[in-house]
């Protein structure tokens, strides 16, 4: 406990510090702006802005706050189109369309919106109180984790990817795999051997990290933005003056409660974000309402307050594995890990303690970034819904241009120009066919630690392959592995035979 | 048949990957038991198993773009190839206000506003990053001996 108060009084030395809270103010705001834009979720938004955040000059502690400002930030302004526009901002914000526009349809968008805001509020800071407490402690077992453990947490990270991300496992194996492919191009640290370079001089250093976040995410995005532009004028409903009430929140009170925890547990789980929690959070809190739950779906506070308050609770969730373990949680915390690493800042249990600036600075910042969020999105939820009528023919090309001068700045290579607009087509062909593109990404990060724990635990062995099952540790990851693979299957092929039995009982 | 047709070309290039993966990686020396070609041959294995399962069993996903809707997105693609080409050669801010002005023409921005938003972006972005964020953008080969910048 008493890390716990020394690290966050010395986070909230590193937060406090006047450049990094306008950082803080500045990601939040930007973020906001970021996820309330159609289509533009955090993962994009975070892969735009990484470079130039990068090349900026900022120290590695700002950079983080910054970044994680748009992360969270975005989270939370992708209710304020899913409310207004029915158009999500991006996949986390899907199901709060669902309750938030009939809500708006009925004339109470600024009930809808104030209460996501304050459920996202408690969503947001509830994990962050989770992440101060779990942080260490999983830091401090995470320290005794040898390759073999690693290898097992690896192999725990795509198998909850492969049940939990996407609707074809299969696919999402397969996207994470290419992932795992890409990340192996370039020279191999360990004997200098060049693999998959083609001769091309280019890419024996690997494809860079930020190529390939701006292209499958910024491309990749704009692609598909042109490809759905709507011709004619979305219409947004009126903000109004309905505001949220002491009894709204005394409905939802457990429903927040509920989702918040459910959003940060399933923050923590590799590989899935905001989009899985959101559908969990809006799925249990459907079948917990029972009866009542048939108004689901018709503009229920209940229904808007779940999945808001749960997107919100696993981005925080998603930092703990990723500050901790070196494994990011969520699509967009690989992106942050991407940035770490450019920073030559290596995630993982030691963090914590080489580091302390970086991992506090972080937390501390996000106890500041999500009240300034509330205090943004509150009295200001009509500058942002007025923004929502930027019209796209002048996004769209603003964001290919930010995307060169992301590129640009840090490499000055034209070749990466090229291999971001190829990456682009790929990653829009790869969405077109029912793929998710956190997989790859995670694949990429995930790549060469991976690969070098695999073979670090071999060297050990002397080659012996048995060595990765001889931990108590990694043995209980690969029974959880185990258990997330089978859980889920079992419990729905359980529930359908409940309800066929059911349903032939009544008849 | 979309996910049949991406299965059987993502198999063509785990295979490659693996051939390259099975035969050609090979340390001149090595001290480890697992050298730098393992690896790959693992991904390769795994990869093109899964892309057997999606030609066996494909999701039965239509691939759905209308003609018209190719030919725009064909548009945008060769739009920004042609801005990679001129990025270095005319420099940041003439570049970048033909393509902000053309795109935006495409998608639907009357001709007074595509030059002004092509024209605005191009100065506003030197301004702001080059300028205020000191960023590395390129002014231009043909600016540089003119001496204009």
């Amino acid at each position: 406990m008493d890390t716990v108060f020394a690290g966050l009084s010395q986070g909230f030395a590193v937060a406090l510090n006047p450049i990094n809270f306008f950082y803080v103010i500045i990601g939040c705001f930007s973020g906001t702006l970021i996820g309330a834009l159609p289509g533009i979720g955090p993962i994009n938004g975070v892969a735009i802005l990484l470079p130039i955040a990068y090349s900026a000059g900022l120290p590695p502690e700002s950079a983080l706050i910054l970044l994680a400002g748009i992360y969270y930030g975005a989270e939370y302004g992708g209710r304020v189109s899913s409310i207004l526009l029915n158009v999500p901002g991006d996949a986390g914000a899907v199901f709060t369309t669902l309750d938030g526009n009939p809500m708006a349809k009925k004339g109470e968008a600024g009930r809808a919106l104030s209460l996501s805001a304050v459920a996202s509020f408690i969503g947001g800071t509830i994990s962050v109180i989770l992440m101060t407490l779990f942080g260490p402690l999983l830091a401090s077992v995470a320290i005794h984790f040898n390759p073999s453990d690693y290898v097992a947490l690896m192999v725990f990270a795509f198998t909850c990817l492969a049940s939990l991300v996407g609707k074809n496992p299969i696919k999402t194996l397969l996207a994470a795999v290419m992932g795992l492919m890409i990340a192996s191009i370039g020279i191999d640290a360990n004997t200098g051997v060049a693999r998959f370079t083609f001769g091309i001089p280019d890419i024996l250093a690997g494809i860079d990290f930020l190529v390939i976040v701006i292209g499958l995410f910024g491309m990749g995005e704009l692609i598909t933005l042109v490809e759905h532009q709507v011709t004619g004028k979305l219409a947004v409903l009126p903000v109004g003056k309905s505001f949220v009430s002491w009894k709204d929140l005394m409905v939802t009170k457990w429903v927040i409660l509920r989702c918040s925890l459910l959003g940060f547990f399933i923050g923590v789980l590799p590989g899935t974000g905001a989009s899985v929690a959101s559908a969990v959070a809006y799925g249990t809190e459907k079948r917990i309402a029972g009866k009542s739950g048939e108004s689901f779906g018709t503009g229920d506070i209940r229904g808007l307050a779940a999945p808001e308050a749960a997107n919100n609770g696993s981005a925080g969730g998603a930092m703990v594995p990723m500050l901790t373990l070196g494994i990011p949680g969520s699509g967009t915390t690989a992106i942050l890990l991407g940035a770490l690493l450019l920073f030559n800042v290596t995630p993982g249990p030691l963090m914590f303690v080489q580091r302390p600036e970086i991992a506090w600075g972080l937390i501390a910042s996000m106890y500041i970034g999500n009240i300034a969020l509330l205090i943004i999105n509150l009295p200001l939820v009509g500058f942002f819904a007025r923004l929502l009528t930027i019209p796209q023919k002048y996004l769209t090309p603003l964001i290919a241009v930010l995307a060169f001068i992301g590129v640009y700045s840090v490499v000055s290579n034209p070749f990466d120009l090229y291999m971001i607009i190829g990456l682009g087509v790929f990653g829009w062909l790869l969405r077109k066919l029912g793929f998710s593109l956190a997989p790859v990404i995670l694949g990429v990060v995930l790549g060469n630690l991976f690969e070098d724990n695999l073979r670090r635990a071999l060297s050990i062995s002397g080659g012996d392959w048995m060595i990765l099952i001889e931990s108590g540790r990694s043995i209980a990851i690969y029974v959880l592995t185990a258990l997330i693979l089978f859980v889920p299957p079992l419990v729905s092929s359980l529930r359908r035979r409940a309800a066929t039995n059911a349903a032939t009982s009544e008849a | 048949m979309a996910d049949r047709i991406f299965g059987s070309i993502a198999l063509v290039i785990s295979l490659i990957y693996g051939f390259i993966a099975f035969t050609i990686i090979k340390a001149p020396f090595q001290y480890d038991p697992l050298g730098p070609e393992a690896w790959p041959r693992i991904l390769s294995v795994v990869a093109a198993l899964c892309c057997l399962y999606i030609i066996a069993r494909p999701d039965g996903q239509k691939f759905k773009v209308l003609g018209h809707t190719l030919t725009r997105i064909a548009l945008v693609v060769f739009f920004l190839s042609a801005y990679a080409v001129l990025f270095e050669r005319l420099g940041f801010i003439v570049s970048t206000a033909l393509f902000c002005g053309v795109l935006s023409r495409m998608l639907g921005a009357t001709a007074k506003q595509s030059v002004l938003f092509g024209i605005a972006s191009g100065i506003l972005g030197y301004g702001l990053c080059a300028g205020l964020l000191d960023l590395n953008l390129p002014t231009g080969a043909i600016f540089k001996n003119l001496k204009l910048l």
